[in-house]
């Protein structure tokens, strides 16, 4: 939202999250069906905090859903019990996704930020066997 | 009364529609949000919230941004626990006079604060809201520090933290006071329903915040909530720290009921020595120095001794 | 409804506390918020007993500081739904930060201001010194100077605090003890009539619409806090004394009562002339009637409403005098009192201004006497006859001791 004059908004710095009416049902509502406003956080991005990101690697994700309730950041995108991915605006790459992610190989990295997704995916770290 | 959601498991539990946004201010890792998190999703009814001054709320309502999808106020640093009673007491107002534009919903009205806000400068007001039987939750985040002004201590910092104003110096071990347990003495109003919690723990969060939900009266809630900035620790080791605070002990997870019943409600298959728990964290590391290594007897032996006397406590069924 | 009306006679013989009370009562507050302190606890204490004898319905909180109460309030009024609540010098004080905090939220909030001296030294009594201290709080401020005036203002208060187009909370001050605890016969409106003025509350931004949930109280810095604070300024500057003045023509054809901005005594053709608040301006309208019998065109000018502070219109009652006084009832800390002050901005800029000085007097609850009034307008017409201001600028009335004058 720009910089706006005083006249230009309501008063008493009061925010809407939405535009209109919030869902019907707000709490069995997902993001993508709800009508947010301009003043809703869900429309910034936080993007540019990351130094790292992580990737997924879903072949061997068993949708524990470990990162979905740690995650700080609403960052990781559960539907229907899976995990289906990351929301890159709103991931600040703290890695606690990662530490809480239970498989073997872990079905989540980090990795620097420019760091391309389908080659490490591709060449993602093989199971690790704990030495006796 | 609304129908309690019902979480069976984590997948079920993961089903839920956030009401709290990203793209806030917060520090990565920080564990308010995970806190915030669950204590919103045990629940589908509406919500009226309230936060006290401090990091939460510094770092979700900053114009022209909320990261806050249902009802929410912030007016000063003592008083969240009081906005939200007032916000209760128009409710009972409005319903009794047939005013409310929703009138068949259940709004639960809860308000967040830290250490800081709740265990010192709104410490009165909070008593207040118990003694008057609001129906209303406050969950205190507990970071043992004024976190978002940069980690001074509160009457929450534990004994041999260094805080910046209780820092550990050449002739100082840091803060030489030990802990306020609030948790007990809010209990000590005789409300219905005071719980410590962990976000690690979800379920048994989820099952007290909604028992909390349910029933009917002022509930007080402390919640843990490790702080990576001041207790220095890298962000991605936050459940990993909330792991150590709860197996170690020295946050045991427990519930007292009409303040005159208390329940332990976690007993680590794993008891972890409180040394690790120090040993994770920067605000402790000069407890490991040769001259102050007594203070961590120390810190066991008040973590066993607690631990006694709740187990005590539970037995005794008190 | 649920609960009883009163059967009011046209003239109940009512303190100030009490016609605040029935004022309140009649209004059908929904939250009061509220801890009692001396001298406004009549207040409070007569709205409980209203409660308990089913002639009001709605939440009466006694909460455990005033701070609290005003803390209260504020998340009420933000819940969408009619607030109000009363206090006096240490408790408004203590509640301050929060008085600021309601203002800037935007919040329609009607808090009766008994008003009495704040410590140290300890007092009880009535004087301007919480009044002062929350002038820059952002909030209407009407002025009572009898307990007609604190029923009556009531209304104004609850009826402009409320229109969205002004959104702001208002003060309804009266001088504690003075006023507060002085039985004077007070004209009523019956229950029907004066509910019908001040209307049904309508909400706005309310946070118990869960269909639009709202975020109050948010933090701006330093690319957002100017604006938000010069909105706030704007609207009291240009929304608020229109909306009085509506307020003020409406009650007059409801009641036969006329209020004004700012209230004029025999000022049309005055030479000299009192400028004053609270109890003090009946006392003066009393001695400039005398003084005018003496030859001496006295005159009196109060203030109604102090905030937005009537700068155009006090300017434009007082240019054609020849010498005012100004009465601060409160211990100016170090400098001129503020009305002199606000006075003094408003004459500055003209080509010709009167000669102004100003009186400190009645800290504390100690009183202000005709005698002392006589003896002020006869300074003041000595200041016209020299053609210039003959005492010290700042002087203390009715302080034992030498005179105490400065500048």
């Amino acid at each position: 939202m720009a910089n706006t004059g005083w006249d230009e908004f309501e008063i008493g710095a009061m925010l809407r999250s939405f535009d209109g009416v919030a869902a019907t049902e707000i709490a069995t509502t997902h993001q993508e069906d709800r009508n947010y406003s301009q003043n809703s956080s869900f429309s910034a991005s936080v993007a540019d905090w990351r130094i790292e990101k992580p990737i997924f690697a879903k072949d061997y994700c068993i949708d524990c859903q470990f990162c979905w309730i740690y995650c700080p950041d609403l960052s990781i995108i559960s539907r229907d019990k899976k995990m289906i991915g990351i929301d890159m605006d709103h991931c600040k790459g703290c890695g606690i996704c990662v530490e809480v992610c239970p498989t073997n190989p872990k079905s989540l990295l980090m990795f620097p930020e420019q760091a391309n997704e389908e080659d490490e995916i591709a060449s993602w770290p093989t199971k690790e066997t704990k030495e006796k | 009364m609304s129908e309690m959601k019902k979480i069976k498991n984590l997948k079920e539990f993961s089903t839920s529609a956030d009401r709290f946004e990203g793209a806030n201010l917060l520090c990565p890792g920080c564990a308010h949000s995970i806190i915030v998190r669950e204590v919103l999703n045990a629940t589908n009814d509406d919500l009226v919230l309230s936060a006290s001054t401090g990091c939460l709320e510094v770092c979700t309502a900053v114009y022209p941004y909320t990261s806050w999808d249902a009802s929410w106020i912030h007016i000063g640093f003592e008083n969240g626990s009081t906005a939200v009673a007032g916000a209760e007491s128009m409710y009972k107002a409005l319903k009794t006079k047939g005013r409310l534009k929703q009138p068949e919903r259940n709004p639960k009205f809860v308000s967040f604060a830290g250490d800081g806000a709740s265990y010192d400068i709104g410490f009165q007001w909070i008593s207040g809201c118990m003694e008057r039987g609001h129906n209303i939750m406050h969950v205190v985040l507990d970071n043992e520090v004024y976190a978002n002004t940069g980690g001074q201590r509160s009457s929450s910092t534990p004994i041999g933290s260094s805080a910046t104003t209780s820092p550990a110096g050449r002739v100082s071990y840091g803060e030489k006071k030990n802990k306020k347990d609030m948790v007990s003495i809010m209990a000590s109003h005789h409300i219905p329903y005071a719980a410590q919690v962990a976000p690690n723990k979800w379920k048994d969060m989820v099952k007290k915040i909604q028992h909390g939900m349910a029933v009917e009266g002022p509930v007080f809630i402390n919640a843990v909530s490790p702080c990576t900035t001041e207790w220095k620790f890298d962000p991605k080791d936050t459940m990993m720290l909330t792991d150590l605070a709860t197996d170690s002990l020295v946050f045991p997870l427990y519930e007292i009921i009409d303040g005159r019943e208390l329940n332990i409600t976690y007993r680590p298959k794993n008891v972890v020595p409180v040394e690790e728990y120090l040993a994770a964290q920067g605000r402790f590391k000069h407890l490991f120095k040769d001259e102050y290594k007594y203070l961590i007897k120390e810190w066991q032996e008040r973590v066993d001794d607690n631990w006694a006397y709740l187990n005590r406590r539970e037995e005794a069924r008190v | 409804m649920a609960f009883d009306k009163m059967e009011l006679r046209d003239i109940e013989v009512w303190d100030g506390n009490f016609a605040a009370a029935q004022a309140m009562r009649q209004c059908q507050i929904d939250v009061v918020a509220a801890y009692p302190i001396t001298p406004s606890t009549p207040i409070v204490e007569g709205y409980a007993k209203f409660l308990a004898d089913n002639y009001v319905e709605g939440e009466f909180v006694m909460v455990e500081s005033e701070h609290a109460a005003m803390s209260g309030c504020i998340g009420a009024a933000a819940a969408g739904g009619r607030v109000a609540t009363a206090t006096s010098s240490q408790g408004f004080a203590l509640m301050v930060e929060t008085l600021y905090q309601a203002s800037g939220m935007r919040l329609p909030i009607v808090l009766n201001v008994v008003n009495r001296a704040l410590a140290a030294p300890l007092n009880v009594n009535g004087d301007h010194s919480d009044m002062y201290l929350g002038r820059d709080s952002g909030w209407i401020q009407l002025d009572s100077y009898c307990p007609q005036d604190a029923y009556d203002l009531n209304f104004i208060a609850f009826k402009v605090a409320e229109d969205h187009d002004v959104r702001l909370p208002c003060m309804v001050h009266q001088d504690g003890f003075m006023t507060s605890h002085t039985a004077q016969g007070v004209k009523t409106l019956s229950d029907d009539v004066a509910y019908g003025f001040v209307g049904n509350y309508q909400p706005m931004n309310d946070m118990l619409d869960f269909d639009h949930p709202v975020t109050h109280g948010v933090q701006t810095e330093e690319d957002w806090h100017f604006e938000h604070k010069a909105r706030q300024h704007n609207d009291l500057m240009t929304k608020v004394i229109p909306k009085i003045e509506a307020a003020f023509d409406a009650f007059e054809k409801l009641s036969g009562r006329k209020y004004n901005l700012v209230e004029k005594y025999d000022i049309e053709d005055a030479d000299v002339a009192v400028v004053c608040m609270g109890t003090s301006v009946e006392t003066a309208r009393e001695v400039a009637t005398e003084m005018r019998a003496k030859g001496i065109k006295a005159g009196v000018v109060g203030i109604r409403v102090i905030r937005p502070f009537p700068f155009m219109q006090v300017q434009e009652a007082l240019k054609g005098l020849k010498a005012i006084v100004t009465l601060d009832r409160s211990a100016p800390g170090g400098t001129v009192g503020m009305l002199f002050n606000e006075i003094a901005g408003c004459m500055y800029n003209l080509d010709t201004r009167p000669m102004l000085s100003g009186k400190i007097y009645g800290l504390g609850g100690r009183d202000l006497t005709k005698a002392h009034l006589v003896e002020l307008y006869t300074e003041l017409q000595a200041n016209v006859d020299a053609g210039k201001i003959t005492t010290p600028l700042q002087q203390f009335i009715g302080v034992r001791g030498p005179k105490l004058s400065f500048l």
